[in-house]
């Protein structure tokens, strides 16, 4: 329990989630489907929770591991939210194609 | 230190997600994913082999199945046209990254990922895209929209994250060497330090003729280590060694880390999901126009609900 563990280990860690945000990130920007792209952001913080709790487990902290608690928390709340919106925007236009809805931007 | 190799590594990675993303057969883009996820072994490998000549130690089998498995599986689901089948790869994400969470003794959060990912935020998204996705004419026989089956500028995202990678990488390679010494076993014992009722029942049910409370030493700590053992000392001067099933569970010292360290956070993501809650009501009420006689027929039901 609790063993030594060493920079090797922390870095294998680490670029497991750094590969994980990258994937996350291509495919925020490359999928044309509203829910898709959310599902995306969902992985990036799923990279995050990893390298906050392999950070702390480094350094024998548990404050990484309390901060996975409030990535939960924010990603809850931003899928309710976004889920919310995209309903209410497929209602309108009948389509999940971020295209469409081009004119909000304007 | 060969710096050159690890970029090279993440130039074939990107290649490789390029290959899974793009449009193809069904038996390239599973060919593509295979090459994504060794590439990706080959960088962890390079990665840790670099690193490892500061300490001995080597990634474990169950790591390797995992982190590989969260790795396919992700870029599974950014290449899968259909919305559906992207939403269970995320699920098996999730269960391979509650893996790596039980790999760092984080159990707590492991089986919280789950729950929370794989059990509610998940259902939603798949309640959502079935609400979409109306694709059930049997007249149709391709049920993928067109904006799922085309990417859109794959060549420029993968250089962005090719990019990204790059930095990332560097900042691993040469930003944990210089990170501080790794501290003593002494942070470990604080943990049940700070829990003071515990403390005492535990050191009590070890030895319930020890006189409490115990010595603290000049630092003000009373749990002392010496060849890397732990002892407390008595008022009376008796030594008693303390072994590590003492030590509080994982649970208990997150809760503690919780509301010790961050009481204003926590109060503030109680907020946040509050609002969070009003917001998706408000958003996804669906307003209903009601004319004058149904206005009238609603006044009325609700006088007689009242009276």
């Amino acid at each position: 329990m609790l063993a030594s563990f060493g920079a090797a280990t922390l870095a294998s860690y680490l670029i497991v989630s750094g590969i994980l945000l990258v994937i996350g990130i291509i495919g925020f920007l490359v999928r044309r489907n509203l829910i898709v792209m959310f599902l995306c952001t969902e992985l990036m913080f799923q990279a995050a929770a990893i390298a906050f709790v392999a950070v702390g487990r480094y350094y024998l902290d548990y404050s990484g591991q309390v901060m996975v608690i409030f990535i939960l928390t924010v990603a809850a709340a931003e899928a309710a939210l976004a889920l919310a919106l995209v309903v209410f925007m497929h209602r309108q236009r009948d389509s999940l194609d971020p295209d469409v809805y081009g004119e909000l931007a304007e | 230190m060969d710096p050159v190799l690890p970029y090279l590594v993440c130039l074939v990675l990107a290649l490789t997600i390029y290959a899974a993303i793009r449009p193809a057969s069904l038996s390239f883009q599973v060919g593509a994913i295979v090459a994504t996820v060794a590439a990706a072994g080959w960088l962890i490998g390079i990665v840790a082999s670099i690193l490892s000549s500061l300490d001995g130690d080597a990634a474990t089998p169950f790591f390797i199945i995992f982190s590989l498995t969260l790795l396919g599986a992700a870029v599974r689901m950014i290449s899968h046209e259909r919305p559906i089948y992207c939403a269970l790869h995320f699920v098996l994400v999730v269960i391979a990254s509650a893996g790596l969470l039980l790999l760092l003794e984080a159990e707590f959060m492991a089986f919280a990922i789950i729950i929370v990912y794989a059990g509610a935020i998940i259902v939603t998204y798949m309640f959502v895209l079935m609400l979409a996705n109306q694709s059930a004419d049997p007249n149709i026989p391709d049920p993928r929209t067109f904006y799922d089956k085309i990417p859109r500028e794959p060549a420029a995202a993968v250089g962005v994250g090719f990019l990204l990678l790059c930095i990332v990488t560097g900042t691993v390679l040469h930003g944990t060497t210089q990170l501080p010494v790794q501290p003593q076993e002494t942070i470990v014992w604080q943990t049940l330090e700070q829990l003071p009722k515990q403390f005492k029942r535990s050191v009590l049910e070890l030895d319930d003729t020890f006189a409490w409370p115990p010595e603290v030493n000049e630092q003000g700590v009373a749990i002392q280590i010496e060849n890397e053992s732990a002892f407390v000392v008595s008022s009376d001067g008796v030594r008693l060694e303390l072994n590590q099933t003492l030590l509080p569970t994982n649970t208990q010292a997150v809760g503690w880390s919780l509301i010790n360290d961050f009481p204003v956070s926590l109060e503030l993501a109680g907020v946040i999901l509050l609002m969070a809650m009003l917001g998706a009501a408000v958003l996804a009420r669906r307003a209903i126009e009601l004319g004058e006689r149904e206005k009238r027929a609603a006044l009325l039901a609700n006088e007689e609900a009242s009276s």
